[in-house]
Order: C-alpha cells, then structure tokens, then sequence
C-alpha cells in the first residue's frame, strides 16, 4: 500500500515547550486510522501540521508525495485536496448552507456556480440535509451542521478527510449522526485520519489506532492489538478510564 | 427670565443681498455635510485598509497600522486641525503652496484641510473597530477556510471582513456620527459651515438663543436620522439565526 499521509519525526515547539516529539506514522491509501490520547497530548496539533495550519520545525509530512513543509509548496493548493471537518464546525455563519458548500468550489477550485451547486447539493443529500439547504448555519443544530461541514470538505473531492474531534462539541444524541456519515465515508473507502475519543466508532470502522502522550506517539498498532492488549501503562489507564461508561 | 422670544428672526433680511437668516443656516448645513460625507469616505476606505493591516500576520504592516493609530488618535482633533491649515501648507513644494494659499478661494483651502484631518482622525478610530471585528471572530473560522485552499486575502474577502463588518455596526454608527459632529471644528478656521452660520446669525441679528436652539435643533435631527438609517443597514444585513438578530 502507499501512503497517502506521511510523517516522519516531526516535532514541534512552542517557544521552548515541545508539543509534538519525533511523531512518525503513515496513513495509507483508503486507511482510516483513529487518534487518541488524553487532552493536551498533541493530538490536536499533530492533525493540524498535515494540512499545514501548524508550521513544524523538525521531521517532514508528505501529502500524496508532496512535502508540507516545504516553502516552495503551495499550500492552498495541497489544503484544497485535503478536507477537514472541525470540532465546532464552522460553518460560515454569514452564509447560507448552499454558499458554505460552494464558496470553496467557485473561489478555489474555480469551478462554475451551477457545476458547484450540482456537486453541493448532491453532497447535502448524502448526509441527508437537502431540505435546508437555504437556511443559515445559526438555524442548524449542532450535529446538522457538522453533517453539512462534512458535505462541505467532500464537494472540493478530497483524496483524504482529516477530523477534528468531529463530536466533542455535540450533544450526546448528536453525537451518532455524525458517525453515521463518517462511518459511511470508511466503507466507501475514504483515506481518514481522525482525532476522536469515540472508541466505539474506533473499534467499528479504525484499520488503525495511534495513541498519544505528551507529544509522542506510544502506541500505533491494528485495532485488534489496541482493544485487545495495548502494550503501554498509560494507554491501559487511558482505555479504562474512556471504556467505564 | 426677560428673554423675548422671536422665531420670525430666520426669514428676516440678512442685510446682505437678499438672503433671509435662514438662508444661512442652509448653506452651513450644506457644507457641514459635504465635509461629514467625503471625511467618512477617507476614514472608511483608510480605516478598513488599517485595521485589516494590524491583523495580518507580517509585523512591518501591523506595526505601521499601530503607529498610524498611536499618532493620530493622541493628538487633540482640534490641534491636528490647526496643523493641517496652518502648519503644513508650508512644507508643500513651493508651487503647491502659491496654489493653496493665493489660488484657492479661502473656502476650498480650508474645506480641504478639514476634510484631510478629519477623514485621518476618523480613520484610526475606524482602524481600531475594524481591528476588533476581525479579533472577535473564532480562530476556527480563517482555519476552515485555509483548510479549503483559501489565501490570505481570500480568507479577508470571503470570510472574515463580512462578519466583522457586521459585528461592529453599532459602533461604526458612532463613528460615523461623530463625523459630523466634529466637522463642527471647521468653524474655527473659518469655514461657514452649520456653526459658523449660527455664531454670525448670533452676531449679526442680537438672537442668539434662536439661532443656537436652531443649531441644535438642525445637528439632533441630522444625527437621528443617519442613527435610522444606519438601524434599516443593520437589519438589511443581519444574518437569520445568528447572536443579536431577531428574524426568524
């Protein structure tokens, strides 16, 4: 298998304190790998460097071969084949549903308005939201909204999905929704990597699972391997504090 | 007190020609919004230019937008005036300067003065809410649209200055009444804009309560309908279902 995200011995300074130290991984081509770890441990972080929204100063991250930290890329470019679905959403507000999906399309991509309206509502469909599409994203719940941002990253046809935490912001019964979409885009064969503490969703449709630590990364192992015994003490104490309830 | 009152003083003769008092008050409110109106014009279009260069991520830009705010927003407007008329004329290339002071008619020389200072001053109040409207908004918001392949000025154009600009309406409503009621300075350098008219009618007539009533009487009505008006832009651009909008 390639890899379609790449990184290797990346780390990462705030001033003096280390966030991300010597993360190495890779998330092949259709993978759906699953990060977790407690809060504060990079994870966040380590996501938002593949994409570029966190420069890097150590290690190298390759997008379908092409580097991210290097000056010479162009990054609107590499970010436009790469979605990403945040933990709040957002939506632009000042925008109706129909222009949140084509806004993109139009200005980056430079496709026409009715080809992006097309691919836009096509995409609303999937996630079941095609009757709101001239509503306003304050008019949305939590959970719709994050369904219309995943219909959102999927009209620019990314060849990976990035999430953020996509259901730490949703009221419980929010929450399924969202995975349901995300869960379908695996089957499908999406390249996903995802920050989630949803094990449920993790045991489900995870081919991987990469725990953190303190900006490392201390497990990386099949999910069979995770679930059934993570060799760490702290990812033990992670999963049996997150698996209680 | 033994004040006799007499409204009948605004459509008595002047002396001057044919024109009645009213006439003058008129003509000082034309030039108070001719002032008003082109200073707002500098102050929005500079104010908005600065306050997107003190967000931006190069230092150099935010640091002169910061510099430009530090000097023009600490110095008394009326000083600033006074610099403008009769300070920085001198310094303008020799034939500029024959230009400004024997060229121009008194009136247009100190119009422009005014206009100048007052459009600067504006601006770097204009720069600061600007400022704020685009710091209000979430980090996430340029994230998502970086994330999507936008560029910097994509991010501006498409995402945050139209939701900045409609957060800070409410005071960019102050701002622009403040325009005009501070082109009320203009009087001191001898434009005969709605004050100056007051003071000659005052002068020239012996009533002076009428015609500072009617000054303020003028500058309450000017105000409160520009307040109106800019109330129906707030609800024109009020997004459904966000914070402070009461649509549906």
């Amino acid at each position: 298998m390639t890899a379609m995200i790449q990184l290797s011995n990346v780390s990462k300074w705030y001033g003096d304190f280390q966030v991300l130290t010597d993360c190495t991984t890779q998330v092949a081509k259709g993978e759906v790998v699953v990060v977790c770890g407690p809060s504060g441990s990079g994870k966040s972080t380590l996501i938002k460097c593949v994409n570029a929204l966190e420069p890097f100063q150590k290690g190298t991250i390759l997008v379908d071969g092409v580097s991210v930290g290097d000056p010479k890329t162009d990054l609107p470019k590499l970010r436009s084949r790469v979605g990403m679905v945040f933990q709040h959403f957002e939506l632009f507000p000042h925008l109706s549903i129909t222009d949140n999906l084509t806004i993109a399309q139009m200005k980056v991509l430079g496709r026409s308005r009715e080809e992006a309206n097309d691919k836009g509502l096509k995409y609303l469909d999937r996630v079941g939201l095609k009757a709101h599409a001239a509503k306003f994203p304050g008019q949305l719940s939590g959970g719709q909204q994050q369904r219309v941002a995943i219909a959102r990253a999927l009209a620019m046809d990314p060849i990976a999905m990035l999430f953020d935490e996509p259901t730490s912001a949703l009221d419980p019964e929010m929450i399924n929704e969202v995975l349901d979409v995300m869960t379908g885009l695996a089957h499908e064969g999406m390249t996903m990597m995802c920050v989630t503490h949803e094990m449920g969703f993790a045991r489900r449709v995870a081919d991987r699972v990469i725990f953190m630590d303190r900006g490392h990364i201390v497990e990386d192992c099949a999910k069979e391997e995770f679930f059934g015994a993570p060799r760490g003490e702290r990812a033990q104490q992670f999963l049996s504090k997150i698996l209680q309830h | 007190m033994n004040y006799h009152w007499d409204w009948g003083v605004f459509f008595k003769s002047t002396g001057i020609g044919h024109e009645i008092y009213l006439d003058w008050f008129i003509t000082g409110l034309g030039w108070t919004v001719a002032v008003a109106m082109v200073a707002w014009v500098i102050a929005l279009i500079l104010g908005s230019v600065l306050g997107v260069m003190r967000t931006l991520p190069n230092k150099t830009l935010s640091g002169v937008a910061g510099g430009y705010v530090a000097l023009f927003r600490n110095v008394p407007l009326l000083v600033q005036l006074f610099l403008w008329y009769f300070l920085v004329p001198d310094f303008l290339p020799e034939s500029l300067q024959v230009w400004f002071k024997q060229d121009l008619k008194p009136a247009t020389s100190a119009y422009i003065s005014v206009v100048v200072c007052l459009g600067l001053f504006t601006a770097a109040r204009v720069c600061e809410q600007v400022r704020t409207g685009i710091e209000a908004l979430p980090k996430g918001q340029s994230n998502a649209a970086y994330a999507m392949g936008f560029t910097l000025p994509q991010v501006y154009r498409h995402v945050l200055l139209p939701q900045a600009f409609r957060i800070i309406i409410p005071p960019m409503t102050s701002e622009f009444l403040n325009v005009f009621k501070n082109s009320s300075v203009a009087s001191l350098i001898g434009l005969m804009e709605l004050l100056a008219q007051t003071k000659q009618t005052a002068e020239f007539s012996a009533n002076l309560f009428e015609a500072f009533t009617l000054a303020t009487v003028i500058y309450f009505v000017l105000n409160m309908s520009l307040m109106k008006l800019m109330g129906w832009v707030e609800n024109r651009v009020r997004v459904p279902g966000l914070i402070g909008s009461t649509g549906k």
